[in-house]
């Protein structure tokens, strides 16, 4: 299978600090990648360099074979979904206008946007008469349902998904997770996700990037880092995820 | 009381609606630009973010000039007119719009905008779609109060001859008419609680219908620069109309309405009379040079000592020297002195004179130690003043006291005072038992009252030397004193005492 995303070489300093040195990563089209690390490990900085919010100090990231660097980032940026944390709907929008909002900014017309809006729903299993409603006549997960049909709206190969159900109690959780999982299942997309969750990660991986102070700790499918973590840390965290099941 | 209130302004309705829509469009321009300059300034500081305390430290300073030095400082720039008080009334409704432009953008939860710019808007998309919208509630209740700031501040807009309510209120408050000052003050606050409620209507609409509120702000700013055109520029401007300005005093009122009334009647020329210019002679004289006003009404003493600078004290000997430097440095002359000097001076209570047969200042000096003398106490502190006047008349008074300037006619009908210091042409001369007494040492200096009138003005209009010269030497000192006293105390209008004493003189053509 062909890398849809590639990093060769990246480095990243922020303010005279070196958030990541000398990344290599690449991610097969049609894989789920959680990657998980804890605060301050750069997983955030490393999603947002594949839709140029950040740009690599050296080296390169190639989104579909095209340097981002030689791309126009406002185009790159609407052909990738991004979902990220909080509430981020707008609150002065209606849901349809929420979840049309990328494809407003392509000028795509109204009966396309309809049909797109109404598929989605769908998706999400969200009830039709929420569409002329704002988000705070929503609860906490229709919202995170909206904000992930918000990022699918313009069908990205690629979708960015930033500690979505961050804030969400766990019965709703588990029913988003189980929905997003059965949702990558049907579309077949390349999802990058971002969570501390081990759990989380473990039940919707195919793929799992443990990151930790800017480093790979260890990149495999969800099979091999169960059965082979490549060394102490990456066994802490599935040590940790064990005991707390028993 | 609310019956008189209620008949002055059913006698004078054209002049208060006249005023009233006057101030709403004075007050409306001036929150129009407030508006757009202000979150257009809000904007700018918002992407610009070094130079945004600068610019917010610059309004606010902007917003705690006393608005009489600001409006006395803008004349000499615009002048006299609407157009000083819009760009007053704009600088001080600069500093709420700016500085809640740039909080409400400010506080824009950065998690939107990041979400924003991920799905791929460019900044201008993220300002359109994002941070405008959401801080639009802010930007608008700060409009709201900008907008009854503006209206209620608008009423000093008089002061540079701007029109409005505050006309009502000025002429009231120079000419002793409370009503007035009543009805003006009323009408301010009435426009003031009406457009805010209309407000808070469309605030109440625009929430519900946030896209109209957004569409209505894109076309303000799309539409400034025609409002600029429209408002600034063809400013009144109109040929063979002449412009006469009036001080703000009884006198100066009813001056400018006997000139007005005068053009008017033998000439075919409009006239456009602005009254009641705060600051009298100091703002007037610089838009009269500039060509802001064509005529207005001045003393001869005023001009010597305000505009001439000279100090040695002025007599009437020297007109010929007064006149000759008024055209020579300003372009402007004196064309018909109406003949009343309005100049301080001593009377007495007419028991007293007669009494002591007095006629003159110096007759009262031979008897000036068992006389009580009254006068403000101004008076007592001025270096031309009580001490000056003492020296150069040997005065001894038995007692000396001080008292406020409106109750000194009340004191002396009450005889507790004998002599005091009056302008001589005060209304109520006319209505006491006092006397006048001549200055025979010529201690006070003169101030005869005269058309002042621009040199460019006559020579393109020179059938109005004839008509000046028709008021020349028609004034006494008790007719202006009883002119004074019809509107101060009998409430007249300036207007109708000025048109019955032309009318008396001969001097309408029917």
């Amino acid at each position: 299978m062909s890398a849809i995303v590639k990093f060769e070489h990246v480095s990243k300093d922020y303010q005279k600090k070196t958030i990541i040195e000398d990344f290599d990563l690449e991610i097969e089209e049609g894989s789920f990648l959680v990657i998980i690390g804890s605060s301050g490990s750069g997983k955030t900085t490393i999603m947002k360099m594949i839709n140029g919010l950040v740009l690599p100090s050296k080296g390169n990231v190639y989104v579909q074979g095209k340097d981002v660097l030689s791309q126009d980032l406002i185009a790159l940026r609407r052909s990738i979904g991004y979902a990220i944390q909080g509430n981020v709907l707008f609150p002065h929008l209606t849901i349809k206008e929420n979840i049309a909002y990328v494809l407003n900014l392509l000028k795509k017309d109204q009966k396309e946007i309809d049909e797109v809006v109404l598929k989605s729903l769908r998706l999400l299993n969200l009830p039709e008469d929420v569409l002329h409603r704002y988000p705070s006549q929503l609860s906490g997960g229709q919202n995170q349902r909206v904000n992930i049909a918000r990022a699918l709206s313009n069908q990205p190969r690629i979708l960015l998904m930033d500690e979505p159900f961050g804030a969400l109690d766990a019965i709703v959780k588990y029913q988003l997770q189980r929905d997003l999982k059965k949702m990558h299942q049907e579309l077949k997309n390349t999802i990058v996700f971002i969570t501390h969750d081990i759990h989380e990660a473990l039940k919707l991986a195919t793929h799992i990037l443990v990151m930790d102070q800017g480093k790979i700790q260890q990149y495999a499918t969800v099979k091999e880092i169960v059965e082979k973590p490549a060394n102490a840390f990456v066994a802490q965290l599935l040590n940790m995820a064990c005991k707390e099941i028993v | 009381m609310l019956q008189e209130l209620i008949q002055v302004f059913i006698e004078q309705f054209d002049f208060f609606i006249h005023a009233f829509f006057t101030h709403i469009k004075i007050s409306f321009i001036s929150v129009y630009f407030a508006s757009v300059l202000g979150i257009g300034l809000g904007l700018w500081i918002s992407k610009h973010k070094k130079y945004a305390q600068g610019v917010i430290s610059a309004v606010s300073l902007l917003y705690t000039i006393p608005s009489i030095a600001l409006l006395g400082f803008l004349i000499s720039i615009s002048g006299i007119g609407n157009t000083t008080a819009i760009i007053a009334l704009t600088l001080y409704g600069l500093l709420p719009m700016v500085r809640s432009t740039y909080t409400g953008l400010l506080e824009v939860d950065p998690a939107l905008i990041e979400a924003a710019r991920g799905m791929g808007s460019d900044e201008k998309q993220i300002l359109k779609n994002v941070k405008i919208p959401l801080a639009f509630p802010f930007i608008f209740s700060a409009f709201r109060n900008m907008t009854t700031m503006t209206i209620a501040l608008a009423g000093i807009a008089s002061f540079v001859g701007a029109g409005g309510l505050g006309v009502a209120i000025y002429r009231g408050i120079t000419t002793n008419n409370v009503m007035m000052i009543y009805i003006g003050s009323i009408l301010v606050a009435a426009l003031a609680i009406l457009t805010d409620g209309c407000l808070q209507l469309l605030e109440t609409y625009f929430i519900t219908y946030r896209k109209k509120g957004l569409a209505f702000i894109r076309y303000s700013f799309r539409f400034a620069w025609i409002v600029v055109v429209l408002v600034l520029f063809p400013y009144e401007y109109h040929s063979n109309v002449i412009k006469i300005a009036g001080k703000p005093t009884t006198e100066g009122y009813i001056l400018a309405e006997l000139v007005s009334i005068t053009i008017e009647e033998h000439t075919d020329l409009k006239v456009k009379l602005t009254h009641g210019i705060g600051g009298g002679t100091g703002n007037i004289h610089p838009a009269m040079v500039k060509g802001d006003f064509d005529i207005y009404s001045d003393y001869t003493g005023t001009i010597w000592q305000v505009v001439l600078k000279e100090e040695e004290p002025y007599n009437e000997r020297r007109f010929y020297e007064l006149n000759t430097k008024y055209l020579m440095e300003y372009g402007l002359m004196f064309k018909g002195l109406y003949g009343f000097n309005n100049t301080y001076g001593l009377a007495v209570h007419k028991e007293i004179a007669d009494r002591y047969q007095l006629k003159t200042y110096s007759d009262l000096a031979k008897f000036s130690n068992q006389l009580i003398f009254g006068a403000e106490y101004d008076f007592y502190q001025r270096e031309d003043g009580f001490n000056a006047l003492k020296d150069a008349y040997h005065f001894q008074f038995k007692k000396v006291v001080d008292l406020d300037n409106g109750l000194k006619y009340q004191a002396m009908a009450n005889k507790q005072i004998d002599v005091m210091t009056i302008f001589t042409t005060d209304g109520m001369l006319t209505s006491s038992d006092v006397v006048v007494l001549e200055d025979d040492l010529m201690f006070y200096p003169s101030y005869l009252a005269g058309s002042v009138i621009r040199q460019a003005t006559l020579e393109e209009y020179p059938q109005l030397e004839d008509v000046l010269l028709l008021l020349e030497n028609r004034i006494s000192d008790q007719e202006m004193a009883q002119m004074n006293y019809e509107v101060e105390v009998l409430n007249k209008k300036p207007s109708e005492v000025a048109y019955a004493f032309l009318k008396e003189k001969g001097l309408l053509k029917k």
